[in-house]
């Protein structure tokens, strides 16, 4: 198996969804009306409702989906189970219901006024439902928000030629911010400047790798190299479980990336969170289209880069320390999240791109469109560690990409360090972003009852402290199956709100259905694995051990799963009692459309 | 490639733009909301150029708790 064919597959699955399944779904069962008005052309308000050309808002929806997710859960499910199950899921997952959760989120906010899918919830299923979504928000931005940061911690730990880009990075988007909106600066000329000069410090970064590195001992050399924290790790020693520890250089790095997203959350977003996004996404463009195009070509010109050397497929069942499972049903459709199905992204980019959306016609190409290009980012991923295999799984998928860009000419130092900075920027930038909304949510949802919570200072710190005891038990695997796990079952409660508004209006829910019910299913058992797996593989030896502070970790994320399985329940309940009270009546006659202002 | 790029910074500069704008309407408008500040003999002065804006504020006040709450736009899908 080599690069260019997986490349070939991803075109055809392209276009085989969107022009077979996809526009069939649009036109017969949607019907998408391109002369009825949307919510955008009704209330125009010039800022939030504003309509907005398809190729803009396709460039702007994509920009608020894509992120980390089908990266992380690529390399994680790659060396798990093998590239094939990871292959066969991402093509599976994205044509059959991916773009329909994608895309038929938007063709619901659209259809209802524009409002957001906890409101749509609110009404159509239950009032308490809204209120079990903010658990489900709050919970997945937790668990996604200590996997990250767990992650980059170690990534930063490790490799030390990333730290002088992120620190120019974050400079380079403070001083971006300032030039565009304070300075008036152009924004090409800005563009130029501040990526100019991070692509160059990302670059360079082996220059200073042995300064970093200098730093990372220094640290480690304040408690005469003795760990902070040692913990048991399932993932380690080939998954059998072995001791490993939170060096005080690590703990360092966790709070340096707390600092940044504390920043991020509370500043105005045009200071700084805003302009770090950017830069950082041109960063992490440029690694993929380098990348992925390598890829293609490298098998003819490198072909040593571009074929698959780690296995196919390693089993139904892979050891995770001495007691742990990890069936592929159901693991492996929670393990890789966005690139497949998310319910992030039809939360949240539903929303923003909905109040835009000019014509109904412009939401299958907006709404399934960036699904289908994400779902191509993950494909990248799953490329680039399916050929690298050296190393760490983050250091294999580095390996791989910087072959990949290495085809162009780059030579591997450079091409492995943009690579590794590639990884990092896109999970960094998206980790700021997180701990805003979880903060916003934590308001929303408890600051009737606490009322410190409505500070944003206050909430933001309690966000990050509790991703940073999540962070201190070490399982970061755990953490973001349990993350996947709650961004499928909101993707499912995303689905159940389309099916149910599909009954309501009479047209033909099973497109949705099957899809929803196959997730909600799936995930329930997710849960209850990751709840399995934590509470004997990392509770109960880090308890016996005496190990306080894991011990409360992984503690605190099994009442997680516990709580989320409750919620889980009860939406499907609620959802089963809404789908057969619109099962009873009547099909409502369709609305004339007012005319179009 | 302007919705990956440019288009956030020109849609965030008019998010901007209308929280100074719903802060002068709050100023000349209070009344409306409960909040009488600027004597109505300017208020109705105003009144003209103001009453396309009126609609839009009105939303935009309904989704607050507080009157002095900040609208962060790019969380409304929460």
């Amino acid at each position: 198996m080599n690069a260019l064919i997986a490349v070939i597959l991803g075109a055809v699955t392209v276009y085989l969804t969107y022009t077979r399944y996809a526009r069939r779904i649009d036109r017969n069962v949607v019907q998408s009306d391109p002369k009825r008005a949307t919510p955008a052309t009704l209330y125009m308000d010039g800022v939030d409702f504003m309509p907005t050309n398809r190729n803009i808002l396709f460039g702007y929806h994509f920009k608020s989906i894509a992120a980390a997710g089908p990266i992380v859960g690529a390399i994680v499910a790659a060396t798990l189970w093998g590239w094939l199950p990871a292959m066969i899921w991402l093509i599976g997952g994205v044509a059959f219901m991916g773009w329909v959760s994608d895309y038929t989120a938007i063709v619901l906010s659209v259809r209802n006024e524009g409002h957001s899918l906890s409101a749509v919830a609110h009404r159509l299923i239950s009032p308490r439902t809204r209120t079990i979504l903010f658990l489900f928000i709050f919970f997945y931005l937790l668990l996604v928000a200590g996997a990250f940061v767990g992650i980059m911690a170690t990534v930063m730990e490790t490799q030390p030629r990333t730290h002088l880009g992120m620190i120019l990075l974050v400079i380079m988007g403070l001083l971006l911010g300032q030039m565009l909106y304070r300075w008036r600066i152009g924004l090409v000329p800005a563009t130029l400047v501040t990526v100019g000069i991070t692509l160059i410090a990302i670059m360079t970064g082996h220059a200073s790798e042995a300064w970093f590195k200098g730093l990372n001992d220094g640290l480690n050399a304040l408690t005469h190299g003795a760990p902070l924290v040692t913990y048991f790790d399932p993932t380690l020693g080939g998954f059998k479980g072995a001791e490993a520890q939170v060096m005080p250089s690590l703990f360092f790095w966790a709070i340096a990336i707390s600092v940044f997203c504390y920043a991020g959350s509370v500043m105005p977003i045009w200071r700084m969170a805003q302009p770090v996004v950017y830069v950082g996404f041109w960063i992490t463009t440029l690694a993929m289209i380098l990348g992925l195009s390598g890829a293609a070509i490298g098998t003819f010109t490198r072909p040593e880069v571009a074929y698959f050397s780690i296995p196919a497929f390693t089993g139904w069942n892979p050891q995770m320390g001495p007691a742990g499972i990890m069936p592929l049903w159901p693991m492996l459709f929670v393990t890789i999240a966005c690139g497949a199905i998310s319910g992030w992204h039809a939360l949240f980019g539903s929303v923003g791109t909905a109040r835009q959306i000019e014509n109904e016609a412009d939401m299958l190409p907006v709404g399934a469109g960036a699904m289908l290009a994400e779902f191509l980012l993950g494909l990248l991923a799953l490329m680039a560690i399916s050929v690298g295999a050296k190393g760490t799984p983050v250091a294999a998928f580095a390996n791989g990409l910087g072959g990949f860009i290495g085809i162009w000419g780059v030579p591997t130092d450079y091409a492995v360090s943009l690579a590794f900075a590639a990884f990092i920027v896109i999970v960094l930038v998206v980790t700021q972003l997180l701990f805003r909304v979880m903060r916003v949510t934590l308001t929303e949802w408890l600051g009737e009852i606490i009322p410190p919570l409505r500070n944003q200072h206050f909430a933001s710190f309690i966000s990050i402290a509790l991703a940073i005891l999540l962070v201190m038990t070490g399982t970061w695997i755990y953490l973001w199956q349990l993350f996947g796990a709650a961004n499928q079952l909101m993707a499912a409660l995303s689905l159940l709100l389309v099916t149910i508004w599909l009954v309501s209006v009479g047209k033909n829910w099973i497109f949705a259905g099957i899809p929803m019910i196959f997730m909600y299913v799936t995930t329930v058992a997710s849960i209850l694995v990751t709840a399995y797996n934590l509470y004997f593989n990392v509770y109960v030896p880090n308890l016996h051990a005496g190990r306080t502070l894991p011990a409360v970790g992984s503690g605190l994320m099994v009442v997680v799963a516990v709580l989320l399985i409750i919620a889980a329940l009860f939406i499907g309940v609620d959802g089963y009692r809404a789908f057969f009270r619109y099962r009873r009546q009547p099909a409502p006659s369709v609305r004339a459309a007012p005319a179009k202002g | 490639m302007y919705g990956l790029t440019g288009q956030q910074f020109a849609h965030h500069a008019l998010e901007m733009k209308q929280e100074t704008e719903a802060l002068f309407l709050l100023a000349t408008l209070g009344d409306l909301a409960g909040l009488p500040i600027m004597p109505p003999i300017y208020s109705l002065g105003l009144l003209p150029y103001l009453v396309p804006e009126i609609a839009t504020w009105k939303r935009q006040l309904a989704r607050r708790k507080e009157l002095w709450e900040k609208e962060e736009f790019d969380l409304h899908g929460v």
